[in-house]
């Protein structure tokens, strides 16, 4: 148990030390800082009265906008940008985590260690998730904070979103493991992970798709692919259908369903058992 | 007791579709006592480096055994006692070399205060004391083969595994790390030395084992290794006035008479035929200034063995008192012989 922390503090101090995490927080910090200092809202009675982004005064042409309706809207559409930058941001800080592990000279320092090569691999990968996890919160909770500071609402189910990017994040880095085992190159992990990410996407068309090919064979492929890889752009949906709740158009909600995550879940707990195995069997 | 032992132990990797077979090892066996200085040589490829990696788990054998405390290598608590010292390794260069010890103490499952405890003894004892907060990146390839060895040490292990320790280190450094070698194993660490520099083996090493394409090719104590031929011996004289004649009476006895540099090398059956021979040119009047032993070095052996693995594949060969096995003998099962109390199996009269 002691190694693997001590594996998982490694992860942190590399991180630290290659200007890695520092990076990954002004990123977010940056982000969380413009949109503090870009929208400020006059609100009365519940109601936005006026606006105010990047200082420009925003027409409201005498109306007045329901502030929960507002913030609802603005949340569920922050929330598809924060699936997006979170799952972009936690891969790009955490990929390296085994090509740099397998490399000539450092592996056989950790390998020669008493600690398995399963623990090993999996307390980097937890790491990777812990890195991940607290990058989210930290981008979820300020504009959390900034969106009650600026308009005194709270709405929890903002907070949930997190959940959910997480989730993306957990699965994308299982493949991100499996293929940096295969290949040990950063490079490759993130291009195949990305890859697979925008494919999957592409793939929620898959019925379109099934009806446009004309072999039957191509359309069985089609349909196998969108069942075996991880379903991103649902995810996506979730995401903003989890922050809208009963407010969200049913075609959005459908992607609350439980078969989106399952099918998720299991692809990424197949590339993660794949990648533990396939490390577990190499040679060094 | 045993502390590494090896059997019969073999490696062959595949190419991705497995068309092409490379066979790393095929089936070597030998064994270190605890206390003991271990060298395994053999020329680039004969399956150092692989031995070493299968003892701790990097690599995994085809077929044989092979052992640590008593555990086979592929249980990782095995490792929990062996320290090891890489070649080429990389400590991550934003550690210093306090965080280095810390972070592989604890992945050894050692305690914050025994981590405190031991990483300043060990800095001391790699004369790293001053350096203990500087990064790891700052550090000369000599210093971080100090630290290397430290880090190897930070659990107090029973068995050091050591892959060219000395690598990088100028000749004082050297001395030291030889001296620090040989103090752990007076206090009863089992020490493999895996090392292309002979000299280096010669001087620390105990018994040595000899890979040639992925066979044991010789095996056993240094100074049995080194020493004359098992069926005679040869000595260096240097005496004065020697006669042709007198040259031409050794010879007739059977001795084999070589003259280099202002001495002569004396071939002889045994201490009997070397004294006849003495009593000899005393009684014509010459003075014997010098007679010692000769000896090979163990690069010569060395040198010879993997020579003659290239010109000649014939029965054993003997270089320097120990008999060697040709790469034909090793295809048997019987393994290699080997001759004065030598045998690459430690527990089996190696004394």
């Amino acid at each position: 148990m002691r190694a693997l922390v001590a594996n998982i503090e490694d992860v942190f101090r590399e991180a630290a030390a290659r200007w890695t995490l520092l990076a990954y927080f002004a990123l977010s910090s940056l982000f969380i800082f413009i949109f503090a200092m870009a929208v400020n809202l006059d609100i009365v009675d519940g109601a936005l009265a006026g606006a105010k982004i990047f200082g420009n005064t925003l027409n409201m042409r005498g109306a007045q906008v329901d502030v929960d309706k507002l913030v609802l809207g603005f949340e569920t559409g922050f929330s598809g940008f924060l699936y997006l930058l979170g799952t972009f941001l936690a891969l790009f800080a955490t990929a390296h985590l085994v090509p740099r592990l397998q490399e000539k000279g450092t592996i056989d320092l950790y390998l020669s260690r008493p600690v398995g090569r399963v623990p090993l691999l999996l307390s980097r990968y937890l790491a990777g998730l812990i890195l991940a996890t607290v990058n989210i919160v930290y981008l979820i909770g300020s504009v959390w904070g900034i969106v009650i500071w600026k308009t005194r609402v709270v709405h929890p189910r903002f907070a949930l979103a997190g959940v959910i990017v997480l989730f993306a994040v957990a699965t994308l880095l299982a493949l991100a493991f499996l293929i940096g085992v295969v290949t040990s190159s950063t490079a490759v992990s993130l291009m195949g992970t990305f890859g697979i990410y925008l494919f999957s996407a592409i793939l929620s068309l898959h019925e379109r798709m099934e009806a446009a090919v004309s072999s039957e064979l191509a359309a069985k492929a089609i349909n196998a692919l969108y069942w075996i890889l991880p379903k991103t752009y649902e995810l996506g949906q979730a995401t903003a259908a989890t922050v809208m709740g009963a407010e969200a158009p049913a075609r959005v909600s459908a992607a609350l369903s439980v078969t989106p995550f399952l099918t998720t879940a299991a692809f990424g707990i197949v590339c993660l058992a794949l990648s533990a195995w396939l490390f577990k069997r190499k040679d060094f | 007791m045993t502390v590494i032992d090896v059997s019969g132990l073999a490696k062959t990797y595949r190419t991705a579709f497995g068309k092409t077979q490379i066979t790393a090892l095929d089936g070597i066996d030998f064994s270190v006592e605890k206390g003991e200085l271990f060298g395994l040589l053999g020329p680039n490829g004969a399956g150092k480096t692989t031995t070493v990696k299968i003892l701790l788990g990097l690599t995994h054998a085809t077929s044989g055994s092979a052992r640590l405390l008593g555990r086979a290598v592929t249980d990782p608590e095995s490792r929990r006692r062996v320290g090891y010292l890489p070649e080429g390794h990389r400590f991550p260069g934003y550690l210093t070399a306090r965080q280095t010890l810390a972070v592989f103490g604890k992945m050894s499952g050692l305690d914050a205060s025994t981590i405190a405890r031991r990483t300043p003894e060990l800095l001391e004892r790699v004369r790293l004391t001053g350096w203990a907060d500087v990064k790891v990146k700052k550090f000369s390839k000599g210093m971080t083969q100090r630290l290397g060895l430290a880090a190897a040490l930070v659990h107090d292990p029973e068995v050091l595994l050591l892959d060219e320790p000395t690598d990088g280190v100028d000749p004082v450094g050297r001395r030291e790390i030889r001296d620090l070698l040989r103090e752990e194993a007076s206090r009863g660490r089992a020490i493999l030395l895996n090392s292309h520099l002979l000299s280096e083996i010669e001087l620390t090493c105990d018994r040595v084992a000899v890979l040639r394409k992925g066979k044991v090719a010789a095996a056993g104590k240094i100074s049995d290794l080194t020493a004359g031929p098992a069926t005679g011996a040869a000595y260096k004289l240097v005496a004065s006035p020697v006669e042709p004649q007198l040259l031409d009476a050794f010879r007739e006895s059977g001795a084999d008479v070589t003259a280099v540099n202002g001495h002569f090398q004396l071939g002889v059956r045994d201490v009997q035929h070397l004294n006849e021979l003495i009593d000899r040119a005393r009684a014509q009047g010459t003075l014997v200034k010098e007679l010692t032993p000769m000896r090979s070095s163990l690069e010569d052996i060395f040198v010879d063995l993997i020579r003659a693995s290239e010109t000649d594949s014939a029965g054993p060969r003997s270089l320097g008192g120990a008999d060697v096995v040709s790469a034909s003998e090793t295809d048997s099962s019987a393994g290699p012989r080997s001759l004065g109390g030598a045998d690459p199996r430690g527990t089996k009269g190696a004394a």
